[in-house]
């Protein structure tokens, strides 16, 4: 079966307009795009959860909470996500997420939060290291499966597409490094690619070697 | 809606733009494209309304996976809730972005003498075509109007709907297959698949005498025409008198087994406290629990809005729906005195005991000012609104009396 997050086109209007008797078999749906992204913070929790709380489902999910939930409650979420769904979080992220959601969402307008960048740097100096492992523990360890699949897309698209995407492409493991590195959205469609400011040159490189080998 | 002077609680805004301040709390997220909102009266209640395939603007409670609840003035139009603004409730985003309706199967399974792998035409020729008009709430329904307030959806009071089903009852095609002695429950699933493997698939378990009477139905009409994509196209398990929880869409399997099923969305999810109230005392932790079961009765003014005027001393229809857990609705009363006096209302056409039930007051305000309109229905079975929302930890099954708020000018 297909997954559905695919292009997020006008095509919604055109099946809106449709008699319903009028749809032909198969019925085909394309879903409009996602608007919710997370309030940005300088804490490193906020690139933690750019990266694991968005593989499952959209960040409205979050944002519409009541406010005035506390750390504990927030942080009882986060292991809600990891021990009931089983989101890929360590301990320490279980905690970090929660700290950055009971900073952000207690109530307290979003846009007095910081830019997203600092959280980038601050992260980037907390994030654990590991020392140079093989490129299948690097997909493990940043959930980068949970988004993507070879073959077909998930959240984000197959890295066999983006191989072809980039074939005979001369800047193609450049871009590709920066990509992962900073995620962003637009590419492939509405919704972001979380940054990964963690990872170190090597590890991005054989991320971006693997992926456009697909 | 019978006025148009300006309301000041509910109110639609046109935001542009990321710079918007709604009910107290900035919007970060918004991007360049304007979107329409729909205001309710909790905190962090305001919902963008957004076009969904098949749909109407509807107030959207997540994009991925899609949940959509009906703005509430929807009600207001006819008893039976229109296809295109019936709310929608997605719990995992792995879910189908095409259906073959000419390939669809549905397989029943597990403790039955022949297994079957039924095409849609094969289904409809199984036995006699039936129709139920039956009310879908979601357990969580009103959610965010509880106190104290908890995570999960944050719902007003539209996640429900009206409609007319047409199918084939749920029991007619057990039959077929025929069902083994010790059987103890029946398991639905549908197409709708975690994105993850680990987190739990949804599927939810129905005792085997529910599963055997005579109302479950596996329904592929709604309103007289094919259930919409989100709301479970091609076919949906319907289980009149129950919350929405067990109504599976896309149903593609159905196992008979000899024992409780102990899947996370039975076991862990979508539990009551296992008493009569279904409560504890607010911000407490049940004992013991059991699955949700039965819609409890309920009742609403869908005519006036909350922050509606009206002028003094011109008769006003105040109209609105009732509905319980499918024993039908005895009687509806307006107070506008705080509970002392209740007036008995009139109660429209009966559409079947699962279907909400329409309901008319002649109401004449005689002072201006503030006036808090409350309506309370009686069950069947002479089940009454409690005044007060009763609390459990999910704010599941809530069904205190409403009060609307209007102003006599
Ligand atoms: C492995 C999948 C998965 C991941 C990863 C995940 N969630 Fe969830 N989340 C779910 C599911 C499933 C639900 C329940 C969906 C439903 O019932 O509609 C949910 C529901 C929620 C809710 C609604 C409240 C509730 O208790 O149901 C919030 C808030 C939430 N998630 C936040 C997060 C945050 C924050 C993260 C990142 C730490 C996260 N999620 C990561 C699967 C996931
Ligand atoms: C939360 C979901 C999510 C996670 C986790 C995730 N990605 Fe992505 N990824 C996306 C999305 C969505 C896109 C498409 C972004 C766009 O449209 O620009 C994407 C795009 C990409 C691209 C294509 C970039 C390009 O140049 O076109 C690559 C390569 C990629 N991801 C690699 C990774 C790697 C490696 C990891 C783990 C370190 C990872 N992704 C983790 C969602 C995710």
């Amino acid at each position: 079966m297909k997954r559905v997050f695919g292009q997020y086109k006008a095509l919604l209007f055109a099946v809106c307009t449709l008699p319903i008797y009028a749809v032909a078999s198969p019925l085909t749906i394309n879903l409009p795009a996602e608007t919710i992204v997370l309030r940005p913070s300088d804490l490193p929790g906020y690139v933690v959860a750019q990266q694991k709380c968005g593989i499952c489902h959209s960040a409205d999910y979050i944002e519409y909470q009541p406010p005035g939930f506390n750390q504990k409650q927030w942080t009882g979420l986060a292991r809600k996500m990891k021990e009931s769904y089983g989101a890929p979080l360590s301990e320490s992220d279980v905690g970090l997420v929660g700290e950055y959601l009971a900073a952000t969402y207690s109530g307290k307008p979003a846009v007095e939060s910081k830019p997203a960048i600092k959280a980038i740097e601050v992260a980037s100096n907390t994030v654990d290291k590991p020392a140079v492992v093989d490129v299948k523990t690097l997909l493990d360890q940043n959930a980068c499966l949970g988004c993507h699949a070879i073959d077909r897309k998930v959240v984000g698209p197959a890295y066999h597409d983006v191989a072809m995407h980039y074939k005979g492409n001369a800047q193609a493991i450049s871009q590709v490094i920066d990509h992962i590195s900073h995620g962003g959205s637009g590419r492939w469609g509405e919704i972001p690619m979380p940054p990964f400011p963690g990872l170190q040159p090597a590890e991005l490189k054989q991320l971006a070697d693997f992926v456009l080998a697909q | 809606m019978s006025t148009d002077n300006g309301n000041t609680i509910k109110r639609r805004v046109f935001l542009q733009g990321a710079s918007l301040v709604a009910a107290g709390l900035a919007f970060k997220p918004l991007r360049s494209q304007a979107a329409e909102t729909e205001a309710q009266d909790f905190a962090n209640g305001t919902r963008e309304l957004v076009a969904y395939p098949q749909k109407r603007p509807l107030m959207r409670i997540t994009a991925r996976p899609p949940h959509l609840e009906t703005p509430f003035s929807v009600f207001n139009e006819s008893v039976l809730t229109p296809n295109d603004a019936f709310f929608v409730r997605y719990h995992l985003a792995n879910i189908p972005a095409s259906i073959d309706a000419d390939n669809y199967q549905l397989q029943i399974k597990g403790l039955v003498d022949k297994p079957l792998a039924l095409s849609l035409s094969e289904l409809k020729a199984l036995g006699k075509t039936v129709e139920v008009v039956a009310v879908n709430q979601c357990s969580g329904n009103s959610r965010g109007y509880g106190s104290p307030r908890v995570f999960g959806a944050q719902l007003g009071n539209g996640s429900v709907g009206n409609a007319r089903w047409t199918g084939i009852p749920l029991k007619a095609v057990l039959e077929h297959a025929g069902v083994q002695a010790g059987a103890k429950q029946v398991t639905f699933r549908g197409l709708d698949h975690p994105v993850l493997p680990t987190t739990p698939e949804f599927v939810k378990a129905l005792g085997i005498d529910l599963a055997l009477s005579d109302e479950p139905m596996i329904a592929w009409a709604m309103n007289a025409t094919d259930i919409p994509f989100l709301n479970g196209y091609p076919i949906k398990l319907i289980v009149p008198g129950y919350f929405g929880t067990y109504w599976v869409k896309h149903l593609s399997e159905i196992e008979v087994i000899d024992h409780t099923f102990e899947g996370y969305f039975m076991e862990k999810a979508y539990r009551v406290p296992d008493n009569d109230c279904q409560c504890v005392p607010p911000g407490t932790v049940p004992d013991k629990t059991r699955p949700i079961g039965k819609l409890k009765v309920r009742s609403f003014i869908t005519s006036l809005q909350p922050g509606d005027k009206v002028n003094v001393n011109e008769p006003v229809t105040l109209k609105g729906f009732a509905f319980d857990g499918g024993h039908g609705i005895q009687s509806v009363e307006v107070s506008e005195d705080g509970g002392r006096h209740w007036q008995l209302a009139v109660l429209g056409e009966s559409l079947g005991n699962y279907s909400f039930r329409e309901w008319t007051l002649q109401w004449q305000p005689r002072e201006k000012g503030k006036v808090g309109l409350q309506v309370r229905a009686k069950g069947g079975q002479g089940e009454q609104q409690p005044v007060k929302a009763l609390w459990n930890p999910s704010i599941y099954v809530k069904n205190n009396i409403e009060t609307t708020p209007v102003t006599v000018v």
